[in-house]
């Protein structure tokens, strides 16, 4: 069944809504059990929204006929508050957490009859392409086509549940630099991160606050499209929050490809692509251009260069400002006090941070110290606005552009393990670009190499996500 | 580097929490309850997830202050994050601004018309306050109220250009009279805070910084004792360490916080939870056209339209209300009688009922009623300044009740006359006194008269007739 018969017949009480969602909470916890891609399951919640939902389908609601994820199960990347559920951004720092309010994105998806099932887990504030730096006590994601393998990152049990869930499900990620496409690739699932300020970040726990994007994770491209269209909006909440207006994808998914053309990143099938991907790509390549898509292959040396230099000294420091408040005085765990207030807020990021967490906020607070900050933090801004100049140039011709997702397969635990730091911040190299220029881009799935999932990106210019979504929907799941 | 060559050099940079409704970020209220941590939200308490919204109205008053203070506006308002450890901080950095300030380059000119030039004027959130149950010293342990935690705040900065704790003084004063023109600071409830830079010429101009001296006398005391102890230090052959020192003000005394090895590291970084905002000529003719006259300008039309002294023009002016009841006065009766009266009388019962100006029902309409008649010599001087002190009280119509009260001046000669006679009569050791060359003796029987007539008659006049009926 798809989502729009299943809403459909939650509409018309052909479905008991409190029923589906009790059966949907018991699937998660059994997936939880060996795939680890919730950090809390808000059963509470979920029922109770099923209760309000049904009560007011029993009473003949004109207005919930309109709701456009009634009853749809969404989850929620665990740095995403959700009212009144521990929110830890997977954290041990941020255990007991519970917002007092709701991230936009989630307050809009409830007023749209959303059920809000649970928080995702994620690297550690985002910090990771694997889900593998998770905090303190926290587990590690599983690949749901294969569990030795990893389901990518950072919004790592977002796209795992999207692909394992055997209910309706649609999920919201956030990518800072590749967290949304980057594991819907590895999790043969759709993900779309949207324009910078499309959707309101009011809620979000930040990594990197000019980075930061939330965007749905679906099973179907028409899935990312509904929860996508309910998330964004103008919020005022939100000082980056775009004015612009709401957009119908749906609509955009039956229009006609024919005629658009569409720019293939040279650099992207250099060498450190696997084959396997390539040639996957390739196929996906082949199938829009048999819609009548024109391609052209084009070089974009630049954000492939220096992308991951600009995006790591970005990221890193503004992260390294956003996680100075976790240091036990209000926010993150309280111990016993001792010695100075720098002795203790030491004592508590010391205990209660991650590896990956503690390397950001050194090498982010390095690159913003005086007599560092403009070779590193201001060239960095710097080269943002030129790898955004490049672009800008490439859309004047190009409706989207096109590379793989990642450079590789969804790799082994035992693999990621003998990765070294810079080696693991390659795996983004292809993804930061468009997340440091703030372009839309959407991953798609495009085939299976070896029996693993290969994904490929589309990068639209600023407030073209329609574009993507009718690019992507060549590739929609039958 | 500039190359000094005063005795003392003293630069200030001085934090002013601008009287908005709402705090800088948040739509928390900045004043009511004192209840700790009742005016407080996600925002300001930094809650994880919580976002800055912009205060509109705080941009406004410091485009107003960057103006009013001649600054070169910056077309772009830019924050950054300030970053440092500190329990009072809710998010271990404070939203401030680092490269482009606001307003660079202004100057404000002293009463002696030194010009006193200003680096940058930033707009920042003020962090919460650390309250210490017994004493800074003594308590075991530190409370955090947040209330005041994102309360907007103004820095000025100045160039190290004052020469004297006195100048420094007169920079406040000067600074405050353009704060309350401008309607941007709550001049009774409001904070105003400082940093000083002090060195003296004996030390080869080592800088030395005090830290966080709060309110505008502290200022001066905390400067004239760092003076006066870097000079001592000096001449006794010590030498002054690059520091930075705190102020002790039941003490009365600066002591050492930290040796300044190093200039402080804040790592600053653009807030980009914020939008960088263009101030454009729109929003800043707005502004030009809103901003009232300044007290400098004042003083100069004072001076030159109402030829009153400058003394006099730069008492008035220093309060906008006083300056702008003058003004009205100035129109109906002699400006330098209004001048005389409005500094003198009217300062000095306000002062002795302990209100402000703005705070009294008295307005122009009573001092120009009650000055016309001190004018047309309809009332002597001292039953206007009774009238004065009752107005204060609560106000009335002047004319009815100088009327009703029967206040009138004597001015009929012959009913004077009477009094004086009746006077002398009930006098007669005054009169011999008098007589035997004690001059002052008179004042007794001038002083019965005025008991007589209530106050009613010039002490000038009964003089006069006195004399002429003794000497008859």
């Amino acid at each position: 069944m798809q989502i729009k018969d299943y809403i459909e017949k939650i509409k018309n009480d052909e479905i008991d809504v409190v029923e589906y969602i009790y059966k949907v909470i018991e699937q998660c916890k059994e997936l939880n059990n060996d795939h680890f891609y919730f950090n809390t399951i808000s059963q509470d919640l979920a029922l109770h929204q099923a209760k309000a939902i049904k009560k007011l389908i029993k009473g003949n609601d004109k207005f919930v006929k309109g709701k456009k994820l009634l009853g749809v199960p969404i989850s929620v990347k665990d740095s995403i508050c959700v009212k009144g559920i521990e929110s830890t951004a997977g954290s041990r720092i941020l255990k007991g957490y519970r917002p007092l309010f709701n991230a936009t994105v989630v307050e809009n998806a409830i007023s749209e009859g959303a059920i809000i099932i649970g928080k995702t887990s994620q690297d550690e504030f985002g910090f990771g392409s694997f889900s593998v730096n998770t905090g303190l006590g926290f587990n590690v994601p599983k690949n749901p086509i294969d569990r030795e393998r990893s389901c990518g990152g950072s919004s790592g049990g977002a796209a795992g549940l999207a692909k394992a869930a055997k209910f309706h499900h649609i999920a919201i990620g956030e990518s800072t630099g590749g967290s949304i496409a980057e594991p819907a690739s590895f999790c043969d699932v759709f993900g779309l991160c949207p324009t910078y300020g499309r959707n309101s970040r009011y809620g979000l726990i930040d990594f990197g606050n000019s980075l930061d994007k939330i965007g749905p994770i679906g099973k179907t491209c028409y899935e990312t499209a509904l929860l996508q269209e309910v998330m964004e909006g103008h919020d005022a909440n939100d000082s980056t929050s775009l004015n612009a207006e709401k957009a119908d994808y749906r609509s955009h998914l039956k229009k006609s490809i024919k005629g658009m053309e569409i720019g293939i990143i040279k650099e992207a099938f250099d060498e450190g692509v696997e084959k396997g991907v390539e040639k996957c790509v390739h196929g996906g390549i082949k199938r829009l251009e048999e819609e009548g898509v024109k391609t052209e292959e084009i070089s974009l040396e630049f954000p492939i260069k220096y992308g991951l230099a600009a995006y790591y000294m970005i990221g890193t420091s503004e992260a390294s400002t956003n996680l100075a408040k976790y240091c036990g005085m209000r926010y993150g765990a309280s111990e016993k006090l001792e010695g100075s207030f720098n002795e203790y807020f030491t004592k508590i990021r010391s205990n209660n941070l991650g590896e990956e967490a503690k390397r950001r906020i050194i090498l982010g607070t390095f690159a913003r110290m005086s007599g560092f900050r403009d070779a590193y933090y201001i060239k960095a801004m710097k080269v943002r606005s030129l790898m955004t100049d490049e672009y800008k140039k490439a859309f004047k011709k190009y409706d989207a552009l096109a590379s793989p997702t990642a450079p590789i397969l969804p790799p082994k635990f035992s693999e990621i393990e003998k990765l070294t730091p810079l080696q693991n911040y390659m795996m983004d190299v292809m993804l930061v670009g468009p997340n440091v220029c703030g372009l839309p881009h959407l991953s798609v799935p495009v085939g299976f190499e070896k029996n693993l999932p290969v994904g490929m990106l589309l990068i639209g210019n600023h407030l073209e996500e329609g574009k993507l979504m009718q690019l992507g929907n060549v590739f929609e799941r039958k | 580097m500039k190359t000094f060559t005063s005795d003392v050099v003293i630069g200030l940079e001085i934090h002013v929490e601008l009287n908005t409704k709402t705090k800088l970020f948040c739509g928390c209220p900045t004043k009511g309850s004192e209840e700790p941590n009742s005016r407080t939200c996600p925002t300001c308490l930094g809650m994880p997830g919580s976002k800055p919204v912009l205060n509109r109205k705080a941009v406004e008053f410091a485009l107003k202050l960057c103006l009013a203070l001649g600054c070169e506006v910056s077309p772009e308002l830019i924050f950054s994050r300030k970053s440092y450890f500190y329990p009072d901080m809710a998010k271990n950095y404070q939203i401030s601004q680092y490269e482009i300030p606001l307003g660079k380059n202004g100057k404000l000119r002293l009463k002696g018309g030194k010009e006193i030039g200003i680096t940058r004027v930033h707009m920042e959130e003020d962090p919460a306050s650390l309250v210490h149950p017994s004493g800074m010293k003594e308590s075991m342990y530190v409370l955090v109220d947040y209330n005041r935690s994102g309360n907007p705040l103004a820095e000025i900065v100045t160039e190290p250009d004052m020469e004297s704790a006195d100048e420094a003084r007169d920079f406040m004063k000067q600074l405050i009279t353009v704060l309350g023109y401008l309607e941007i600071f709550d001049a009774n409830g409001g904070i105003i805070k400082a940093d000083a830079n002090i060195s003296v010429k004996e030390s080869g101009y080592t800088r030395v910084e005090i830290k966080n001296i709060t309110g505008f006398k502290e200022i001066e005391r905390a400067l004239m004792y760092e003076v006066n102890r870097q000079k001592d230090e000096a001449r006794h052959g010590k030498a002054i360490a690059k520091e930075t020192r705190s102020w002790d003000s039941e003490k009365g005394v600066t002591f050492s916080l930290r040796k300044k090895e190093t200039e402080e590291d804040y790592g600053y970084v653009i807030d980009a939870d914020l939008t960088a905002i263009e101030i454009g000529s729109k929003l800043l003719g707005e502004i030009k056209k809103s901003m009232p006259e300044l007290a400098q300008d004042k003083v100069k039309k004072f001076v030159e339209k109402h030829r009153i002294k400058k003394e006099d023009a730069e008492i008035l002016a220093a309060e906008k209300a006083l300056a702008e009841m003058f003004e009205k006065v100035a129109e109906e009766v002699d400006p330098v009688l209004a001048a005389k009266w409005l500094r003198r009388e009217l300062v000095r019962v306000l002062n002795y009922n302990k209100k402000e100006l703005h705070e009294a029902e008295i307005d122009e309409k009573h001092m120009i009623d009650l000055l016309k008649l001190v004018e047309r010599k309809k009332i002597t001087d001292s039953v206007a300044s009774k009238i004065l002190e009752k107005l204060i009280e609560k106000p009335f119509d002047v004319n009815e009740y100088v009327k009703k009260e029967g206040l009138e001046a004597v001015s009929d000669v012959s009913e004077l006359e009477r009094y004086c006679k009746e006077a002398i009569e009930e006098n007669p050791k005054a009169i011999e006194d008098y007589r035997k060359g004690e001059a002052k003796a008179l004042n007794f029987i001038v002083g019965s008269v005025m008991r007589k007539t209530k106050g009613k008659a010039t002490p000038k006049e009964v003089n006069e007739i006195i004399l002429r009926v003794i000497n008859s």
